[in-house]
Parts: structure tokens; sequence; C-alpha cells
């Protein structure tokens, strides 16, 4: 019985992370859940997001998160603990774009596709001159043009060095 | 109570893959690239003394790093040169130093007029929010710097690529631009090498796995030397530098490499077959 208690307290609690797991709301990010291959293969599908990003003359901020990945949720919960100076930031240039994953999707699992490609994560990458292309690294955040496809700038792997206020703004305003 | 470097390190290697291996938010975001540290100033004192270093718009040296790169592990560094190298001028020596890496000074290049233009690009390890300083030494003695502050971190302890281990040592030249006959030539030389910081981790016997990295390379064309190398292991794996060479007469460039196992490397190309 105390087994069958302490299961379902870590069950209960599994589930609670990973239904915290995700951009904070007031961001008002597009929700993509990944299509699930026979084989395995998670597909993100960012066309959707593309065009509207392009209606409302806004860039990509896609965010590729896990549900099981501590450092995710300390990247949101900063994004949360900063919505007053962030939010503003965030809107008028970008439309954020929130790719739900779990670490155990590997680089070969993970398809991202576009207006212009489809493709695993490292061949992904290649394609549009994005150097991380080596190692895939939750959580990873793209800044994308939205009719291209193509980096606005290059990123860093990871986002622990955009984990204060000044250094979010940094990447948003693109400095480099 | 503080963590202890070592363990730091064993806890963030712990988790990965799965984490982002990069820095803390928190750290200091105001520095201007310029600035000093105190790590600087101790090496300026070991390294040039007391000795003036022009800055800003009086150097000849640029440095050109990004505010943040892909990985700390392999931060693309482009050293320009704002004069010409010729007999009559030319940078001499060139320092590259990360300042808060476990050994800061990543390489010392003793250069000659033979490169023509004495620009340079590598990549270079950052273990954690840093200045990138190049300091060169004209003929005349006078020393100029550029410095760079750069937002990565784990760069020496960042997991090895081992996947060509079979190929250690295997020096490759590369024309990127085909062969200028007579004027200024890029090329590239790279050593397949692991370049072990002694601050990796191995994934399986969770031990660490000890430095052994390149420290010399030295490069001539046509029996003439372009530039001699002392390299860290804040040189990034599999070293490689651009630089550029004058083809006037047929000859073959030449790379001698030798690493802290007393590994010995050769490669060579002759251009004027490639191009």
């Amino acid at each position: 019985m105390k087994t069958l208690h302490i299961a379902v307290v870590a069950l209960a609690a599994a589930l609670s992370f990973a239904a915290q797991a995700a951009f904070p709301t007031a961001y008002s990010p597009i929700e993509v859940q990944p299509q699930v291959s026979a084989s395995g293969q998670h597909e993100f599908d960012l066309r959707p997001a593309q065009q509207r990003a392009r209606r409302g003359g806004k860039a990509l901020y896609v965010y590729l998160g896990a549900s099981d990945c501590a450092y995710c949720r300390k990247y949101e919960q900063f994004l949360e603990a900063n919505l007053r100076e962030l939010v503003p930031r965030f809107a008028p240039k970008y439309l954020v774009v929130d790719l739900r994953s779990q670490l155990s999707v590997t680089a070969n699992q993970l398809i991202l596709r576009t207006e212009a490609l489809r493709l695993p994560y490292a061949d992904f990458q290649r394609a549009i001159g994005d150097q991380r292309a080596r190692l895939l690294v939750y959580p990873n955040v793209w800044l994308l043009d939205a009719a291209s496809g193509k980096p606005l700038m290059q990123m860093p792997a990871g986002t622990g060095t955009f984990q204060t206020v000044p250094e979010q703004i940094e990447i948003l305003d693109l400095v480099e | 109570m503080p963590i202890r470097p070592a363990r730091r390190r064993l806890l963030a290697l712990a988790l990965w893959p799965f984490a982002a291996r990069a820095a803390e938010g928190g750290l200091p975001t105001n520095v201007g690239h310029g600035d000093s540290s105190t790590q600087w100033e101790h090496l300026r004192g070991q390294l040039f003394g007391t000795r003036p270093i022009a800055s800003g718009a009086d150097s000849v040296v640029q440095l050109v790093v990004p505010l943040r790169a892909a990985y700390g592990a392999s931060v693309p560094v482009k050293i320009i040169t704002r004069v010409p190298q010729t007999p009559e001028r030319y940078l001499k020596r060139l320092t590259l130093l990360v300042d808060k890496n476990p050994s800061p000074i990543a390489a010392t290049l003793d250069l000659t007029p033979a490169l023509g233009q004495a620009d340079f690009e590598t990549r270079l390890r950052v273990d954690e929010y840093s200045h990138l300083r190049a300091i060169g030494e004209l003929d005349n003695g006078t020393l100029h710097m550029d410095s760079r502050y750069v937002k990565v971190s784990g760069g020496c302890s960042a997991p090895p690529n081992r996947s060509a281990l079979d190929q250690i040592g295997k020096t490759r030249f590369r024309l990127p631009e085909g062969l200028h006959p007579g004027a200024v030539t890029p090329v590239e030389v790279s050593v397949v090498h692991p370049n072990d910081t002694g601050f990796e981790l191995n994934q399986v016997s969770l031990l660490y796995i000890p430095p052994h990295f390149v420290r010399r390379v030295q490069v001539a064309y046509a029996g003439q030397k372009l530039f001699d190398a002392e390299t860290d292991f804040s040189v990034s794996e599999n070293p490689s530098w651009r630089f550029n060479f004058v083809p006037r007469e047929r000859g073959l460039l030449t790379a001698e490499v030798e690493d802290t196992k007393d590994g010995r490397f050769t490669g060579s190309l002759d251009p004027w077959a490639v191009s």
C-alpha cells in the first residue's frame, strides 16, 4: 500500500512537472505539438506560424522545450518572473512558437518543417546556416525570418546566456 | 556552501546532454568590450611588463568575435591586421588570450612578412563569460591590442567529439578561394585532434580525460617560414588556422605539428597542383 502511495505521488509530481512545461501564456505563444510517426519521428510544422507571423509583420521566436527538462523549466520560470519587462519587448517583434518535445526525442528523431524545408534537426540546421548542427540541446531557441525561415542571427546552444532581463533584451534586439 | 569547480563541472556534465550547458543567468552583462579584468592586469604585467599597448583606433589589430557563439567549445575568432605584412613593416608576434580560461594564453604566433597579410581565423574554447584579446607586436616593438567580451561558457569541459580517433594528427591544407599567384591567398590548415583540456569528463568511466593537445604548429611555404604557433588547449578540438600567403614561386605548403604526448604529424599541399 505504501509503495502504491509513493508511486501515485511520483506520478502526480511528474504530471504536474510536465503540465507546467510551456512558454508562459502571457507571451501569447503558438503551441505546436509534434506529429509522431510510427518510426518515432517527431515532426514539428512551423508553416502555420510562418504564415501568421508574416501577416502580423513579425519574426518567429521558436522555442524548443522538453517536458522533462529542468533547464527548460528554469528558462520558462525566468520568463514568467519578468513578464512586465519582457512581454512588451517580445510582442511587437516576435510571434512566439512553443515546440513541445521531450528529452528522449533525439536529433535524428526531431524533424523540423518550414515552408522551404522538411529535415531532421542536424540537416535542418545546416540548411539554414545555423552552427548548432552538431548537438541538439534543450531548450533551444531560433529567431527566424518568417518569410525565408532563415535565422536572424546565430543563437547559442541553450538559453543560459540570456536568462537575465538585459540579456534577453539583447537577444530580442539581435545584438551580436 | 559554495560548490567546488570540479564538483560543479561534474554536476553539469551529469546532466549532459539534457541540460543547456550555457552560463547561468546573472553573470555580468554590463561589461564593455574594451574593459580590463583582474586576469588581464595580471597577464599584462607578466607578458608585456609596463610597455604601452595601443588600442581602439590606434591599434593595427582588430578582433572579430560574436557576443554569443553557438557552442562555448568552438568560438569563431578572426584577427584582422590593418597594415599589410611587408619586410619594411610587419606584425612579428600575435598573442591570443582568453582572460578567464583555466589557461588563458590560447596561442602565441611568430609571424613573417611572407604572410602578405597577417589575418587569422581560428576557433577557441571559452570557459565562462570573458574577454578575448589579441595583442600584436609590430617589428618596431610597438604593441597593439583589441578585445571582445564574449558570453559563452563550458568550453573547456564540453564533451569531446570522438568521431575520428583513428585519424588523430591528420593535417590538411585547403585553399578556400583558390590560388592567386603573386597575390595574397587565403589558406587553411587543420589538424584532426581532440585537443583534450583535462577538464572533460569521460561519460562512461566518469573520470577526467587527461590533457592531450596540440602545442606547436609550424607552417612554411617553399621552405620559407610563414608562422609558428605555440598553442594551448584553449584552441578548440581539431585546431584550424586560416591565414594568408603569397605564392610567388612554385613550392609546397607544409605544416609540422607537435602535441603534448610528443606526437609529431605533418601535412603538405602543392597549391599549384590544386588550382
